[in-house]
């Protein structure tokens, strides 16, 4: 057993504790609070004068499977030619040694989950993992969290012979392939057994509850397409991206819906992305969404994700909702935050320490703990 | 005449005075410190004990060049129909009215060096200009021809080689096409300048032709250690001005840069391995360059980077190791050097354009804003 002793603590699911105490033990919290006894025999840390934040959670990313800075060879992001792959699984892609595991880690990311691109209007499944290990199986943490699916530019841009032109093409491609998922479900359920297909099969979770769809959407208009979709459909679903939800806040605010707010930091590359506005998250809030800071990795390197973090609160995000944005509502939507997300008794011991205050540009990422193991120490210069 | 009273000024090149006073008068610092009379019936502006910098400068960028969020009919950052373009201009392509321009001005950027992209080996002059107010591109002009912008590693193979079916498909390929224009335009400069000269106007030539005389640099693109060390090789052995645009991996050659005080824009260190050359990317060059002194500054390479951000990148970079006064020094003083336009921008002195931004707290934070942006004395962006 360790014992963390002396740092300030934002546990995030309680108030800030001064001179707080984590005892950590087979990977796991064993305790934590202002006043706890120190049990004999524990390896006694002294954090005095840091800070303690639960590692971050990243909803949206493609660690492992972007393959920069190894050119076209390792791109594995999007299957093509497209436009409906929902038989794909992203942890298929993933390679842990790539250098974007160490990003995170180096960016105090301890949980991403990991979607297939944008680049299909049905993308495949998503997974969640921690961000150390050598064998990707061995980091998940949840297998699948979603069902990825796209809506505005992307698609569009398909090699597919059936790829969309418009986009009322591509939800009405969206629209008949769950039709013909429920159809699918209908006669296994009649004990019909249909010609297998693991597609189909992968969009019958979605339809019988089991995960939720996660849809790409930058503009409003997709966003509200997304909307409509998913109510007709009666599933579970949230936007990731969101740039422009700041617009229809109201009407995305009044159904509670989960938002991956992000890459942040990045520019108006596309048409789709020319309303980006740096309140976003701040104004999703305020109107009742639940928001995720998200970095889109790489599109957003995971190291900045505290900095993207840092600006939302410029723009007008609390420093508590900034915090519960990069770990318990991420860890909420993925569906993990029974293991991270916050720091309580019997979660993992995914935390980090840093130097001073949150967000700080003064108070980078000192350390890294995944289940209790230190898996990035800031280099001493 | 506009007076900033009761400011923490940093001046970008090193020296802060706290409770300080700057007088602004005709688009120009007429006085700035800490024990300045303000003359009767000047405007007062009282910062509140916050910090002023100068506007922010910013090395190496393509805004207005390639407008936001519209698709290809506002690209115009690549003339890729030749891997040879000196002749062209980026001033031809700014459109001084894409709103990027109020990016900068948010992010306390009041000087932009604009440049051709990096598709061609020669790719065209670059100029410095103002970033407001965004009327006509002609009257926002610092300095016209501030280089000429050329290019090493995989762009120009990516956008001629294979899939055009042209020179060059390598990297030893765009270094003799390099060569060989700077060959025939040190010939052309000769002849041209001869009494009896029958040699005719070539415009690609011509354009090369401040090169070869020194007047103006050629700015050279290049990430990976091996195209900056052919970068070098190539304007030695014609001796010729130069500065490194990105210099990504400046960390494996710092020494062999400081011997040669090569002047580099280091960036956008905030971004990721998007290509196989950009391996290391991060702020380990700016460290490494600040501890061997070679001469460096930052850049965002909007839109790679938002502009909006260059404050937030000499912020990382400060914590990375070189410190607030290297870190603030690298996005004014070093920039404006690095562009050649220091006479007129880059610090807080008497006689210098009155280009300033206040700060609702460190600009070195990245949760800091400017609260009031001023170029050429004149207040072009406000917030609280």
């Amino acid at each position: 057993m360790h014992a963390y002793i002396g740092a300030k603590i934002y546990p995030v699911d309680g108030p800030p504790i001064d001179d707080g105490v984590i005892l950590v033990e087979d990977g796991k919290i064993a305790g934590i609070g202002g006043d706890l006894p120190i049990p004999d025999g524990v390896e006694v840390v002294d954090l005095s004068g840091k800070v303690i934040i639960p590692g971050l959670v990243d909803a949206h990313s493609h660690a492992g499977m972007w393959g920069d800075g190894e050119g076209e060879a390792s791109q594995d992001g999007n299957e093509r030619p497209g436009p409906i792959t929902a038989d794909v699984d992203a942890i298929d892609s993933v390679n842990p040694h790539h250098t974007s595991f160490a990003s995170c880690r180096e960016g105090g990311v301890t949980t991403v989950q990991i979607h297939p691109g944008s680049g299909n209007a049905i993308g495949g499944l998503c997974f969640a993992a921690k961000t150390a290990g050598e064998v990707v199986d061995d980091m998940v943490l949840k297998a699948p969290t979603g069902l990825k699916g796209a809506l505005g530019e992307n698609p569009k841009r398909g090699a597919g012979k059936d790829s969309p032109k418009t986009r009322m093409g591509t939800a009405a491609l969206i629209r008949d392939y769950f039709a013909r998922a429920r159809e699918y479900g209908r006669k296994r359920d009649e004990g019909k057994s249909p010609d297998p297909d693991r597609g189909l099969e992968n969009v019958l979770r979605v339809l019988e509850g089991e995960i939720p769809f996660r849809v790409h959407a930058h503009r409003s208009d997709d966003i509200v397409t997304a909307v409509r979709l998913c109510e007709e459909l009666g599933i579970a679903y949230n936007i990731e991206h969101c740039t422009d939800g700041y617009l229809i806040a109201g009407f995305l605010g009044e159904r509670g819906i989960a938002a991956h707010v992000g890459p942040g930091l990045s520019s108006r590359g596309k048409v789709e992305t020319a309303n980006r506005h740096e309140g976003n998250a701040a104004i999703l809030a305020a109107a009742g969404v639940k928001v995720c800071l998200v970095t889109d990795h790489p599109f957003l390197d995971a190291r900045y994700l505290m900095a993207y973090g840092g600006v939302a609160q410029k723009y007008g995000l609390s420093f508590e909702d900034t915090l519960r944005a990069l770990t318990i509502c991420p860890a909420e939507s993925i569906g993990v935050d029974d293991r991270v997300g916050s720091l309580s008794q019997g979660k993992d011991a995914d935390f980090l320490v840093l130097a001073g205050e949150p967000f700080s540009f003064k108070s980078p990422v000192l350390a890294t703990f995944i289940e209790g193991v230190e898996v990035y120490t800031r280099p001493t210069l | 005449m506009l007076a900033i009273t009761n400011a923490r000024i940093h001046t970008g090149t090193g020296e802060t005075i706290e409770e300080g006073t700057i007088l602004l008068r005709n688009g120009k610092i007429e006085a700035l410190g800490k024990d300045i009379d303000v003359p009767a019936g000047a405007e007062i502006f009282d910062a509140g004990g916050r910090p002023v910098t100068p506007g922010l400068v910013e090395a190496h960028g393509h805004v207005g060049l390639a407008n936001e969020g519209v698709g290809w009919e506002g690209d115009d950052v690549n003339e890729t129909i030749d891997p040879v373009t000196p002749h062209i201009s980026a001033l031809d392509g700014i459109n001084a009215r894409d709103r990027v321009f109020d990016d900068f001005l948010r992010g306390g950027i009041t000087s932009v060096q604009i440049k051709p992209g990096s598709a061609n080996i020669l790719g065209g002059s670059a100029v410095a200009v103002k970033t407001g107010p965004n009327n006509a591109a002609d009257d926002m002009i610092i300095k016209a021809n501030t280089g000429m912008k050329a290019a090493l590693g995989e762009n120009p193979k990516r956008a001629h080689g294979a899939d055009k079916d042209r020179a060059p498909y390598t990297r030893m390929g765009s270094a003799a096409i390099m060569r060989d224009w700077l060959f025939r335009a040190r010939e052309y400069v000769e002849k041209r300048t001869a009494s009896d000269s029958k040699t005719g106007y070539d415009a690609k030539l011509e354009a090369l032709a401040p090169v070869i005389r020194g007047e103006i640099p050629l700015r050279i693109h290049c990430h990976r250690a091996d195209d900056m060390l052919t970068a070098i090789r190539i304007a030695e052995e014609f001796d010729v001005p130069y500065t490194l645009e990105h210099a990504t991996q400046g960390f494996k050659i710092p020494e062999y840069l400081a011997e040669r005080r090569v002047s580099c824009a280091v960036g956008p260190s905030m971004s990721r391995e998007a290509k196989v050359e950009l391996e290391g990317v991060g702020f380990e060059t700016a460290v490494a360059f600040q501890r061997a002194g070679v001469p460096f500054c930052l850049t965002t390479d909007h839109p790679v980077i938002r502009a909006l951000y260059l404050h937030m990148i000499a912020g990382k970079a400060s914590a990375a190791g070189i410190g607030p006064d290297a870190a603030l020094a690298a996005v004014t003083a070093s920039a404006a050097e690095h562009i050649g336009i220091a006479d007129r921008v880059g610090s807080l002195e008497t006689g210098k354009d009155a280009d300033v931004v206040v700060w609702s707290d460190d600009p070195l934070d990245g949760r800091s804003h400017p609260v009031r942006v001023i170029i050429d004395g004149e207040i072009v962006y406000e917030r609280e």
